[in-house]
């Protein structure tokens, strides 16, 4: 009765197509992958824990678990520093082409992988003596170069979007440029940031086509990443149930930055009227 | 004197975006020098000389790219807007599981999609693909930020008093005041689609039904630049038909005063 009265029809008519492509596209996969997973099979004879102390106790985990490490330690806050600081030159004067800058910063992002492979073979060269001081270095280089624009892009749009009155009344009040960004922009664009901490996160735990882009240009190992690792245990070894302890054990790090931020910020709260 | 300063910083702004631009743009100059005239001598080839199979790739990329792109793009800027403006039951539960099956890998994915989409028997079809890949949550989150932020509680309390139900608000304010997202969500969703190449590969089979990505990986060696090439220019396409939105920025609606 109380559900009645408190919820009208039409928000829910209006959200029916999204909600059902949610359940068949996201929630009931989800559901299938976790009871995969639980599932004893002739590759997994116990299921549940076993399939998950197995995929722990391979070789490849712990190192690829220190490159997840190191991206996320170096990869993600350069990143966000540096997507925040050319969104806040660009949006802090008038730049001709400005539109075109965008679209360059987008560009090695958004180029098929045959082509990246040129590009990267331009950058790095195509006799690199990959070892474990450079591999990690490189990744990240190549991960930052394909995601930055994109999050410009975004970034920009939403400093677009502070009110002109706003910025006006701050430098009538004295502030120069480096105050308006500090002060007032980045506050006011806050949780796009954290939209895009929380999923710059989840790519430097499952990187996967960057590594696998470079083996093209001779990195030694198929196995850089705890996703490539997924990947081989689901689709080349025919252990599902393996690739997805993996996968959702790559999740949780995710799911947990997720929950504090929203714990901690305002992020979920609906529109104030 | 301040505006000395002013002007020298912008300047120095200015050289600085340039010389990234110029660093980002090089190896593009340096790949069409190295090989652009091969490049337009290779495109009859690659169209002509593979049995016409290019073509049929294209024509997939089309249709499973602009009809997953309608879905993804209606529904979850639609989804966004009730999320964030409308009173649904257990919103924040919607929210969330939203955020954790954007960030949730398609490794783990894949075959519980492709044993739904078997279910329906709709493997190795396109029609199967357009169903697995028109979720697009991180649209929802963006409309949803966007809504959030850029709809004046004022603003929707006037609707009502004006007697805007759920729909009118939708569709006399949400709407019209969301173009620009519009924009960024439809480029975003396109260059996601376009680019698509892990689904489809679980999803299909044969090779009459691929789209140009997994087409591209078969012609590896023999024409995947000029083919990697082509499939810029849509992009592309999309991108300059929607930077007058991105210019004007995400949220540029009621408050922005336009």
């Amino acid at each position: 009765m109380a559900f009645k009265k408190k919820y009208r029809a039409a928000p829910l008519l209006m959200i029916s197509p999204y909600l059902a492509l949610m359940l068949f596209c996201g929630f009931i996969p989800l559901i299938y992958a976790i009871d995969e997973v639980s599932k004893p099979s002739w590759k997994n004879l116990n299921g549940s824990f076993s399939t998950i102390y197995k995929i722990l106790g391979d070789f490849r985990v712990i190192p690829d678990l220190g490159h997840s490490i190191f991206l996320l330690v170096v990869y993600v806050p350069i990143t966000i520093v540096s997507v925040l600081a050319l969104s806040l030159l660009l949006d802090s004067t008038h730049v001709p082409g400005n539109t075109f800058m965008r679209l360059v910063f987008l560009l090695p992002g958004i180029v098929s992988g045959g082509i990246s492979v040129f590009i990267w073979m331009f950058f790095i060269g195509n006799h690199v003596n990959w070892n474990l001081n450079n591999e990690a270095w490189i990744i990240a280089g190549v991960a930052f170069s394909s995601g930055a624009g994109s999050w410009v892009v975004i970034q920009y749009g939403s400093l677009r979007s502070i009110p002109h009155e706003i910025l006006e009344a701050a430098r009538v009040d004295g502030c120069n440029r480096w105050e308006l960004a500090t002060k007032i922009k980045i506050p006011m664009i806050s949780r796009y940031i954290g939209y895009m901490g929380i999923l710059l996160t989840a790519s430097a735990i499952q990187i996967y086509s960057e590594p696998a882009l470079l083996t093209k240009i001779g990195l030694p190992s198929n196995w850089w990443s705890l996703n490539q690792v997924a990947y081989s245990y689901a689709f080349q070894a025919g252990d599902f149930a393996a690739g997805t302890a993996l996968s959702l054990d790559m999740l949780i790090p995710s799911v947990i930055i997720a929950i504090i931020f929203i714990r901690k910020t305002d992020f979920l709260k609906r529109s104030a009227y | 004197m301040s505006n000395r300063i002013d002007r020298r910083n912008s300047i120095l702004i200015n050289l600085t975006l340039w010389a990234l631009t110029i660093l980002v743009l090089l190896p593009f100059i340096w790949l069409i020098r190295q090989a652009g005239p091969q490049y337009v001598l290779s495109t009859r080839f690659v169209f002509m000389n593979q049995n016409g199979i290019v073509l049929a790739w294209l024509k997939n990329s089309l249709l499973f790219s602009l009809t997953a792109l309608a879905i993804s793009v209606i529904s979850s800027v639609t989804a966004g807007f009730v999320l964030a403006i409308l009173q649904i039951p257990f919103r924040k539960f919607l929210l969330f599981i939203t955020l954790v099956t954007m960030l949730i890998p398609i490794t783990a994915m894949a075959l519980p999609l492709y044993v739904l989409v078997d279910k329906i028997h709709l493997t190795d079809n396109i029609w199967g693909l357009i169903i697995a890949s028109s979720y697009y949550p991180f649209g929802t989150f963006l409309s949803y930020l966007y809504f959030v932020s850029a709809m004046p509680g004022d603003l929707i309390g006037m609707g009502r008093i004006d007697g805007l139900g759920d729909w009118g608000l939708f569709w006399h304010l949400g709407i019209p005041l969301s173009r620009s997202l519009w924009s960024v969500v439809i480029f975003f969703s396109f260059l996601n689609l376009w680019n698509s190449y892990q689904l489809p590969k679980v999803l299909l089979n044969d090779p009459r039904h691929y789209t140009l990505p997994m087409g591209l990986e078969l012609l590896y060696g023999s024409g995947t630049a000029i083919v990697g090439v082509l499939m810029l220019i849509p992009i592309l396409g999309v991108y300059l038909l929607s930077q007058q939105a991105i210019e004007r920025g995400i949220f540029s609606g009621a408050v922005h005063g336009q």
